[in-house]
């Protein structure tokens, strides 16, 4: 199993890291202290008192909004290498960018014509 | 840092894929930027077609051109991969012709339509290309995603999305296994280039052999899922059934098309350059995976009244008859190695025998093509809307008394299930002599005398239809849906090439020989 061997490191990683979250969580229910109120069995909301269920359905809008925002990060990850190597990539490499971005911007306008922007219709 | 110097010259090779994608833009835009007051959505099939057209002229010149690397090894631009283009674009026209028509009369014509089909198309194009398993899997999500949201197109009723559901997780899972399998194959050679692969995998079979053959297996598999074969077919009828007729049309011609395709390039050089002792075990796997493919699906096909599954199912007869031309094309005719060995007669002539069986994979390609698209177009011309019970809307007995009725499409669809049969004078009948022919020349001649018994059963519920159209008298109160011009030129089209290439197929076998060139190293 030689060609395995560089990736020796990550398996202790992998090794250390299941062994502290099992430690943690078992450290944490054998000695802390329960004490329990209605308050705290209540839905956890960062702070505010929660209203009505959160068993609902939800627009499909909202995730048209979340894939077009995927799609973005994407490009924006792609867009790091090639800035990094700007210069190396000379022209050639800034029109293969523009054509890139060219084809997401296509797609976004193709979502706003559509209205799948508009969140309130 | 290497960084590799491309230029615009660079992607000349990929120039049909890149005028399939620019027509699928053209025609989103155009879509949503119509007004709303004056819409006539009739110029996008015709823009459809017309980028087709172009992108097969195109990929139809590459195939004159000789093979090379392109895209620093990760493509590949060969003949082969031209003739599958063309192929592809030949299947997208008469797909879009078909949908015309078809998306007219259920008022669902829209111009996304017709840019996932050139999507799916544009990812066929380039899949024929891929040389290296990231791009290959990329170009084959390409090519499923568009096709997914095709086949669940028609999203009133539950068998559009069922359809969908069952196209999209099947597909998710075997394009899953397939990187699997790449993966594997990259721990134990250490490359996903294809062309490298070749030459590190003597080494990788002796040092690793439980890795390499789970990997081969699993790439395999994957693909087998594209293919249809048996036993990794169940989801064809469902899927055929519940997509719009055109879609499945597509889907039976193009991505089984360019599937057979990476098959072959991929598993080629396991067979060339593990020697002889693997050649054979490649070629009992792909001969028993061809036997129980052809077997399984004409037996299924059989009791199908319903004309939509039964060309599902023949679909799947299909990709049978195709896998042992892949069978024949793993054998090595060379002389005393083994029992494969019984033809002395191409002794030596290995290359040449390869090429003939190239050549016979991409006739019937050709021909399953036509007639696919064919048989599933006088299907849509003739189907009414989907609101009808399940079962009934392509049951035997719409076609009952079709010669009176609609003469037109009763002789097309009596020629496409002639020529799926494989009977003479159709282009099926020579396909069928072409690929039996090569898997006799590979010593496989088990397989070929299986595959005639079980076509021959095939021809019995090919042969139903034909009788259903012209020996049965109509029923009462059967209507068909109105004649579009755009059905009735695809079916044209369709039945003049099945018949012409079966009764003067030189011309277009030649032209095939010439492009049955892979590249290799």
């Amino acid at each position: 199993m030689t060609p395995l061997a560089p990736y020796l490191p990550i398996a202790a990683v992998l090794g250390v890291a299941g062994v502290l979250a099992v430690a943690i969580s078992a450290i944490a229910t054998f000695l802390g202290p329960k004490r329990f109120d209605p308050v705290k069995f209540d839905t956890f909301e960062c702070g505010n008192e929660p209203i009505g269920s959160a068993r609902q359905r939800f627009a499909v809008k909202f995730y048209v909004v979340a894939l077009l925002f995927i799609v973005f990060d994407v490009e924006a990850v792609f867009l790091y290498p090639w800035a990094v190597n700007f210069k190396a990539l000379g022209w050639f490499g800034y029109m293969e960018m523009v054509v890139f971005a060219a084809t997401v911007v296509v797609g976004l306008i193709y979502v706003w014509k559509k209205g799948a922007l508009e969140l309130e219709s | 840092m290497n960084i590799p110097s491309l230029t615009f010259l660079d992607f000349q090779p990929v120039l049909p894929a890149l005028l399939l994608a620019v027509g699928g833009i053209v025609l989103l835009l155009t879509e949503v930027f119509q007004s709303a007051a004056t819409i006539n959505r009739a110029y996008q099939s015709m823009v459809a077609l017309a980028f087709s057209a172009v992108a097969g002229a195109v990929a139809a010149a590459t195939t004159l051109e000789p093979a090379r690397e392109v895209f620093l090894g990760f493509g590949v631009s060969d003949p082969f991969s031209g003739a599958v283009t063309v192929l592809v674009c030949v299947g997208l026209g008469l797909s879009v012709l078909v949908s015309a028509g078809f998306l007219r009369h259920r008022n669902a014509e829209r111009g996304e339509f017709y840019a996932l089909l050139l999507f799916a198309g544009a990812g066929m194009s380039l899949l024929a290309m891929s040389n290296e398993f990231i791009t290959l899997f990329i170009n084959l999500e390409v090519m499923s995603v568009s096709t997914y949201a095709l086949s669940a197109w028609l999203r009133r009723g539950t068998r559009p999305s069922e359809a969908g559901f069952k196209y999209f997780i099947l597909g998710a899972f075997s394009a899953a296994i397939l990187v699997y399998g790449a993966s594997l194959l990259y721990g134990a050679t250490g490359t996903t280039k294809l062309s490298e692969l070749a030459g590190l995998l003597p080494a990788a079979v002796a040092s690793n052999p439980g890795l390499t053959y789970l990997g081969a297996g699993l790439v395999a598999v994957g693909l087998a899922f594209k293919v249809a074969a048996v036993p990794f077919h169940m989801w064809t009828p469902d899927v055929y059934e519940g997509a719009p007729t055109p879609v499945s049309a597509l889907m039976s011609a193009g991505v089984k098309a360019t599937a057979f395709a990476s098959l072959v390039r991929v598993f080629l050089p396991f067979a060339q350059d593990l020697g002889p002792n693997h050649a054979q075990l490649m070629t009992y796997a792909f001969a028993a995976l061809a036997l129980l493919t052809m077997v399984v699906g004409n037996l299924m096909a059989l009791p199908q009244r319903n004309v939509k599954r039964m060309l599902a199912y023949s679909s799947v007869a299909h990709a049978g008859y195709l896998l042992l031309g892949v069978a024949a094309l793993f054998a090595r005719p060379t002389g005393g190695e083994g029992p494969l060995a019984v033809t002395p007669l191409l002794a030596g002539a290995e290359g040449a025998a390869r090429q003939q069986t190239l050549q016979a994979i991409l006739f019937y390609l050709l021909a399953y093509t036509v007639t696919s698209l064919g048989s599933f177009g006088a299907l849509a011309a003739l189907e009414r809307r989907e609101d009808e019970p399940r079962g009934t809307a392509w049951d035997l007995e719409k076609f009952a008394g079709l010669s009176q009725r609609k003469p037109g499409w009763a002789l097309a669809m009596a020629a496409m299930m002639l020529s799926l049969g494989g009977i003479p004078p159709t282009v099926g009948f020579m396909g069928k002599l072409f690929i039996f022919r090569a898997a006799v020349d590979a010593g496989l001649v088990w397989l070929a005398v299986a595959g005639v018994l079980a076509s021959a059963a095939g021809v019995y519920y090919y042969l139903r239809v034909v009788v259903y159209m012209y020996m049965r008298p109509s029923q009462d109160g059967v209507t068909v849906p109105e004649r579009q011009w755009t059905t009735e030129l695809a079916l044209v089209l369709s039945t003049a090439a099945v018949v012409l290439l079966g009764v003067a197929p030189g011309t277009l076998s030649a032209w095939l020989g010439k492009a049955s060139v892979l590249f290799s190293q």
